[in-house]
């Protein structure tokens, strides 16, 4: 029983010991150019245009799912970048939107494809009401 | 103080801790390409309750989960489990540490993760996280299982997709016990499971669709390196149900069902997921 309970301490140290050298890893923002949307996924219009009050229930998402680390009026943190800044606003509908269903695990943005379509459309008609 | 104003209270203190959470499986054993994301920790407390087939008594195997998204291509678990089974006696079944890694970077339409665990659990070990080889379990007082200490190493790979609000999941598991000889032993799962929400309302609702996870998984060994046959082998099928109670928290149920005479009769799975609050600045 004691060397089950030493060894169950080891592994919840190499644990602690993991998760304090991913926290620094996590802190440091960085930026992937080559992450670009397929020239076929960026064309996709926003089924959602003609709804904009559909951009509250995208507020709320955004609030829920992206606020943590890209922050409250999404402007950026030490995790994740600013999402009002032109480069992001200067990308299409279809291309915000692959990049929220795809991620980028090497830029530590996680994928969305879980979320239903049109809640990942209702985000990117969030992202338009962000102001720089 | 009444349910329901306990049931309203607990809300109230979850939801307060407010914004994002990562996605949570609402599958208990198969695993699907969706990692935690970086730098958020995640703690769960679970549980399997077992109805063997014979005159065996039923167990409780209770299990806590912590869970790192030490990078956006690599979370690591640790898992803490025990076992009750009445006149059998309770005790600490052993501990797991896991790890997932992403392989590609963005989105496919296959998604393979792979999956490397070291576990060091004993004979009482009754969570199912997972069900390889042959064999039913030992029903033999907890304090003798106990006894029976084995470090094990196990690999799965991870292959997801997600297709028309769908996620389908398929693993393969390799197990291979590092203290006896018993070869490498085989397992699967797979599960398909969709959220019930379409667009999303304005406002903050807990009992709504945009809310709820449903699907289904099966499970089972197949076998081993040295025992190349399907007999006795244990296999369940088992709808899951999760609930995003709050933007935090997720609780999941779980009825499993036996399909062969080696299996346990019925399993019910539930386990409560709550991601700690983590902000970052600017």
């Amino acid at each position: 029983m004691t060397r089950t309970l030493v060894q169950s301490i080891a592994a919840a140290i190499l644990l602690c010991v993991a998760a304090l050298h991913a926290e620094g890893l996590a802190q440091a923002r960085s930026h992937d150019d080559d992450w670009l949307a397929p020239s076929k996924e960026a064309a996709r219009m926003n089924p959602l245009v003609a709804h904009p009050d559909a951009a509250r229930g995208g507020a709320k998402i955004f609030e829920q799912r992206c606020a943590n680390c890209h922050g409250d009026e999404g402007r950026g943190t030490s995790k994740a970048p600013d999402l009002a800044h032109a480069d992001v606003q200067a990308q299409t509908d279809g291309a915000l939107f692959w990049k929220i269903s795809t991620g980028n695990s090497h830029a530590r943005m996680p994928s969305f494809s879980y979320l239903p379509e049109l809640q990942r459309w209702q985000l990117v008609l969030h992202l338009r009401s962000l102001q720089p | 103080m009444s349910l329901r104003w306990f049931l309203v209270s607990l809300l109230a203190v979850l939801g307060a801790a407010r914004a994002a959470h990562a996605q949570e499986r609402p599958y208990f054993v198969t695993y699907d390409h969706y990692l935690e994301e970086p730098g958020n920790v995640e703690i769960a407390v679970a549980n399997t309750t077992g109805v063997p087939r014979a005159e065996h008594a039923a167990y409780n195997a209770p299990w806590l989960e912590i869970e790192y998204g030490a990078a956006g291509w690599w979370t690591t678990e640790l898992y803490l489990e025990g076992v009750t089974a009445g006149q059998d006696g309770s005790g600490f079944s052993g501990w797991r540490f896991e790890n997932r890694f992403r392989l590609f970077k963005s989105e496919h339409r296959l998604n393979p993760v792979l999956y490397l665990e070291f576990e060091h659990v004993n004979e009482a070990s009754r969570i199912q996280k997972e069900i390889v080889g042959s064999g039913a379990l030992p029903f033999e007082p907890i304090d003798a299982l106990r006894r029976d200490y084995a470090n094990e190493l196990e690999a799965k790979l991870i292959l997801s997709s997600a297709i028309h609000g769908w996620n389908l999941s398929e693993n393969v598991i390799f197990e291979k016990n590092l203290s006896e000889s018993e070869g490498i032993e085989y397992g699967y799962s797979v599960g398909a499971s969709r959220s019930l929400g379409g667009l999303a309302s304005g406002r903050t609702c807990y009992v709504c669709a945009e809310n709820f996870a449903i699907g289904v998984e099966a499970y089972g060994g197949l076998g081993s390196s040295l025992e190349r046959t399907l007999s006795d082998t244990r296999h369940f099928i088992a709808p899951v149900l999760a609930w995003h109670v709050t933007p935090r928290s997720t609780l999941k149920v779980s009825p499993a069902f036996g399909l062969t005479d080696t299996s346990d009769r019925y399993l019910m799975r539930v386990g409560f997921v709550y991601e700690l609050p983590m902000r970052w600045r600017r």
